[in-house]
């Protein structure tokens, strides 16, 4: 499904907060189980082999996860078995609640986890580097060079070895590398002048030399002192750095804006928002509603005597809500085959 | 002048606040005599903070640096050698090494020594961004890995350049094995607020500074120091085997890179 990039960012940023934000165990697993929906109605460009192993990943959290809190936190009522009190750290009653809540923290990370994944998958890498600031144009230019030249680098690094086949060299033992490696450095960076090369005859760099703005500089500069006040103001408990860090923030996405300006950027394909995507910002906005009517309910604890998690259906719907992609897959109509 | 001096204070101001977002789980009172401090609410705010904080903080050095950096010839060999050195990161993905052992970090090392701090600084930030790009690695502790990886980068550009082969070896391989404990020592305090567990070990709102240090240090003897060992290690054998003909072929294109033809007068 191709969608503008702006309505992931959406759906990212809705569901990886309220992943970071809910312990109630039955909210994650509706949260995991969208995710991982999400990516495989909508990733269905992505190579099998390109694919981390996410269960494989969600299991070994999982597991080391509950194993670590299990041994390490002896807080609970539910006592499984205890081990010699000498012992240090692990020494102690091993108690259920402190496995359930070592495998919650685990199922917290996996569902973030897995929301990362999703966006990583649907989006395509080149979309991505599109996301860039006009301010950081360098930046979002070695960006693009360095994506460009990743499936170039593996083919020079297949040929090198190739040729050092061919002349006899066996692949054993790192020393070996040498002979691959250094050429495939050097070959690289002569490709680098080329290019530099290439990009200054077509005139990278030929227009006129403009400096960053001093007020550009100044503004930063405000904004990180701004910061760095509010995090010094929250170290000795005042509330307000939350207010100086925001004001911080906005002064240097001020002075982002105005370099953007100065730097204009043409796009080969235009970007245009559809119906589908107002459909799937609007799901993850209801779904972010959660936490300003409901916090509190995505809250629990198993300490310190284990009882059932609440479930709350209205909640429970809200969530359904960053399932819109998946829905949307589902239900569309098949396209129409044009004969040729 | 007035541009250097503004330019020299967002480095300085930029420093204290990356160093001030990594330290702030051994800082941090704030929340627990606000109320708010019932140790969960303390557990997801303080990573919120401080990946806020070094976000910022990348956001500004990298339009800071990128402005010094920004010839047709540097653009492009950072480009290829986040290329290179990327690459490497998804051979890792596919084919994990040993505990913490990474290909990367060594290519980023020498690419901040040979070409200086500030190309070092965007090599290892742009290598942790594109390599997670391609590798579905973006998430919340990118900005992290991004600001660590450069600093690798920028101070491996600070190292003194001894003539003598010898000596230039062992001063890369020292540094080298150094950074591999460094790197997961930082890294580890982005998740490390997150655990709950025996007190002598995580971390809790409203403890003073020198039981965090202790907490943490525990912590990251029981957790963290053979996996770190892996990296370290791995690190010191690419060093040794890679390093100088490396550091040769690097400086060599250094200087043609530098070459400027100018118009005579």
């Amino acid at each position: 499904m191709t969608l503008d990039v702006r309505a992931w960012v959406v759906w990212l940023f809705a569901g990886g907060l309220l992943a970071i934000l809910t312990s109630n165990p039955f909210y994650l697993i509706l949260l995991l189980i969208i995710s991982r929906l999400v990516e495989y109605a909508c990733a269905s460009h992505i190579p099998q082999q390109w694919r981390l192993p996410f269960w494989r990943i969600a299991i070994v959290i999982l597991f080391f996860s509950t194993l670590f809190n299990a041994l390490t936190a002896h807080f609970g009522q539910t006592s499984l078995f205890a081990l010699p009190a000498q012992w240090p750290l692990i020494g102690g009653d091993i108690t259920l609640e402190a496995a359930v809540f070592g495998f919650l923290n685990g199922l917290r990370l996996i569902t973030l986890l897995s929301f990362f994944l999703a966006f990583n998958s649907i989006v395509p890498a080149s979309q991505l580097a599109g996301l860039t600031p006009r301010a950081l144009h360098e930046i979002g230019l070695v960006l693009l060079i360095a994506i460009t030249y990743i499936p170039e680098t593996i083919g020079q690094y297949r040929r090198i070895r190739d040729a050092q086949a061919i002349r006899g060299y066996r692949m054993r033992g790192w020393r070996i590398w040498h002979p691959i490696l250094i050429p495939l450095l050097i070959s690289g960076l002569e490709r680098a002048l080329n290019l530099s090369e290439t990009m200054v005859a077509r005139g990278y760099g030929s227009t006129t030399n403009v400096s960053m703005p001093a007020r550009a500089r100044a503004a930063m500069l405000a904004g990180l002192l701004l910061t760095l006040a509010g995090a010094l103001r929250l170290v000795w408990g005042g509330l307000d750095g939350w207010a100086l860090i925001a004001i911080g923030g906005l002064a240097i996405a001020g002075a982002y804006l105005d370099l953007s300006r100065q730097v204009s950027r043409t796009q080969y394909y235009d970007r245009r928002w559809s119906l589908t995507a107002t459909w799937v910002v609007n799901g993850a906005l209801i779904a972010l509603g959660i936490l300003l009517v409901s916090r509190r309910s995505l809250n629990y604890s198993p300490y310190p005597d284990l009882t059932a998690p609440p479930f709350d259906t209205w909640i429970g719907a809200a969530i359904l809500g960053l399932a819109v992609p998946a829905i949307i897959i589902l239900f569309r109509k098949p396209a129409i085959e044009v004969p040729a | 002048m007035r541009s250097k001096a503004l330019s020299f204070a967002l480095y300085v101001v930029a420093a204290m606040i990356g160093i001030l977002a990594l330290a702030y789980p051994f800082l941090i009172v704030a929340f627990a005599p606000l109320g708010i401090g019932d140790g969960s609410a303390s557990t997801t705010a303080t990573p919120l903070l401080t990946t806020l904080l070094v976000s910022l903080c990348l956001a500004v050095l990298l339009v800071e640096l990128q402005g010094q950096a920004a010839g047709a010839k540097t653009v492009a060999a950072l480009g290829i050698m986040v290329a290179a050195t990327s690459t490497l990161r998804f051979i890792e993905v596919g084919i994990p090494g040993p505990g913490g052992f990474s290909p990367i970090f060594a290519p980023i090392i020498l690419g901040g020594y040979v070409f200086g701090a500030r190309f070092g600084f965007l090599l290892g930030a742009m290598t942790m961004l594109v390599s997670a790009v391609i590798t579905a690695g973006v998430g919340p502790w990118l900005p992290y890995q991004m600001f660590t990886a450069g600093w690798i980068g920028l101070t491996a550009g600070l190292l003194p350049h001894p003539s003598h082969g010898r000596a230039e070896i062992f001063l890369l391989i020292a540094f080298a094995f150094v950074w591999g404990f460094f790197y997961g020592a930082i890294m580890n305090l982005y998740t490390w607020p997150y655990f709950s567990g025996d007190a002598t070990t995580t971390w809790a709102a409203g403890i003073g500074v020198g039981d965090s240090i202790r907490r943490y240090a525990a912590f990251y003897l029981t957790t963290s120091l053979v996996w770190d060992s892996a990296a370290a290690l791995g690190n010191v054998i690419l060093m040794a085997a890679f390093g100088l003909p490396t550091v040769r072929a690097l400086t060599r294109f250094h200087g043609r890179m530098q070459y400027q033809a100018w118009q005579a007068s």
